[in-house]
């Protein structure tokens, strides 16, 4: 455990040095709930509050995926994770002290997220606090099982324009922003099966919304959770398999 | 110098036994039915053209590499079996050092140390390897003998028992391989077994007791340097014949 812990506080002074990391996980998130919050230029359909659910699913993509996945690329090119497997810590505890700090990580932005929305005016008196925590163990799980996935397999570089890549496509197109029932029919379908909507749309429920047509068509609504589900536990099966320390 | 390392194995007894080590790349056998001993007290140097497969001999016994088939004991335990209280007795440098660019020294080796948990004190470390002036510095602004020298210090975090050094002099300059040499003095007048990996065979001949010649993944030569480089006979001769 003691070692689990020092790895842990080693990540997350890494992190916080990384400026561009900081950019990722915070200030875009925190940008964005505040400028769409104030700027009308999102559909009507749009809610304060189906806003927050999308600013914290972006910020779950955001540490989980893209964060964890760029730092353990190039940490895998630099053969840092290989050196650290042999030492006494080895890699089952490596492992557990990266998910130690992206729970830490996400926990500090979910909590600054939901003040600055409160701030905004959201309230959390309708939100079912299982469900969320569930939302976020589930979309944790896939994410960062796809972030790990690419950053297990891929050269640094190509991980890096990968991982960003995503990012800005599941921002785009991926229900996060924009509800899937705002979206063109053939984006939509596809929104669907993405973790990045299915998360969204949970993370909505669970903050008191209502499921969306798009989703109460597919499976009645438990659809999101099974999506969410399914992605939580192939993500991480794939990753393990292509992962590889060295490269 | 002082030094701050503490082993108390007994000198001259057997601290790595390498049988029969075969490992494969698809069809390739880079390392091929190896067999050599290396006993605490002493540096056994591993000495090889490029490609012979000292590094992934190296890595095999450090329990970094996969052996195809064979048998490998470090410190009396088979590799496989190797755990944490074990690993935490042996130190590992990497060929390619395994460190990030951003890695500040001081904040570096103040975690391995910690990792190891074997009572070395940081600044201790740093001083030892010449880098006390470059504690904030980040592994990126240091010239490639201090990289080699940080890269050293994290294998001394673990006061080891037995030290695997890939590569320790690589881009080191004079002052800088008299001081490696130097820290590997103090290593093995404690007991420890040090098993280096180099091409520099005047290195090699300077530091090393014990000699196993690899070449296409193969022992051509495994003998003492006292025997190897009889009257003016230099190591560096007796590899050439035998790599020919």
């Amino acid at each position: 455990m003691k070692l689990i812990v020092t790895q842990t506080r080693m990540e997350l002074a890494t992190l916080l040095r990384n400026y561009e990391q900081l950019l990722l996980i915070m200030v875009i998130p925190v940008g964005i709930l505040v400028f769409f919050g104030n700027v009308e230029v999102l559909p009507d359909s749009v809610s304060l509050s189906r806003l927050v659910s999308s600013v914290l699913t972006l910020s779950i993509m955001s540490t989980a995926m893209v964060s964890t996945g760029i730092a353990t690329g190039f940490e895998r090119s630099y053969h840092v994770l290989k050196r650290l497997g042999a030492t006494p810590l080895g890699r089952e505890r490596l492992i557990w002290a990266k998910a130690a700090s992206v729970a830490i990580v996400e926990a500090a932005q979910i909590l600054i997220l939901l003040v600055i929305a409160s701030l905004m005016g959201w309230s959390p008196g309708s939100v079912t606090w299982w469900k969320l925590i569930g939302a976020i163990v589930l979309g944790t799980s896939a994410f960062a099982g796809i972030g790990l996935a690419l950053a297990g397999r891929l050269r640094a570089e190509a991980n890096l324009a990968a991982q960003n890549g995503l990012y800005l496509a599941l921002l785009a197109v991926g229900g996060i922003i924009v509800p899937i029932d705002e979206l063109p029919d053939a984006m939509a379908v596809v929104a669907r099966i993405l973790p990045s909507g299915a998360l969204a749309e949970a993370m909505h429920t669970s903050l008191g919304g209502v499921t969306s047509d798009a989703w109460f068509s597919y499976a009645s609504g438990s659809g999101v959770w099974l999506d969410l589900l399914g992605w939580a536990v192939i993500a991480p099966i794939v990753a393990a398999r292509l992962f590889r320390f060295d490269s | 110098m002082s030094t701050v390392f503490v082993v108390n194995s007994p000198i001259h007894t057997t601290a790595l036994e390498v049988q029969d080590l075969v490992i494969r790349y698809g069809e390739i056998a880079a390392v091929n039915s190896v067999s050599f001993a290396a006993r605490h007290g002493e540096v056994t140097a591993v000495l090889g053209r490029n490609g012979a497969g000292k590094t992934s001999t190296l890595e095999a016994c450090e329990g970094l590499r996969r052996a195809t088939s064979g048998s490998l004991r470090v410190l009396g335990t088979h590799v496989a079996d190797i755990d944490n209280s074990l690993r935490a007795r042996i130190g590992v440098m990497l060929q390619d050092g395994g460190i990030a660019p951003s890695a500040r020294v001081m904040s570096l080796v103040r975690h391995y140390c910690r990792l190891y948990d074997r009572g070395v004190d940081p600044r201790q470390l740093l001083t030892q390897v010449g880098l006390q002036h470059r504690a904030r510095s980040t592994w990126r602004r240091l010239s490639g003998g201090e990289r080699q020298r940080f890269s050293l210090a994290l294998a001394l975090a673990a006061n080891p028992d037995i030290a695997f050094l890939d590569e320790p002099t690589a881009g080191v300059d004079l002052d800088g391989r008299e001081m490696v040499r130097e820290i590997i003095a103090g290593l093995t007048a404690k007991g420890c077994c040090v098993v280096l990996a180099t091409h520099d065979l005047d290195e090699a001949e300077r530091v090393a007791q014990h000699v196993v010649v690899l070449h296409h993944g193969k022992v051509v030569l495994d003998d003492s340097v006292e025997n190897l480089c009889v009257g003016n006979r230099r190591l560096e001769d007796v590899v050439r014949e035998v790599t020919r």
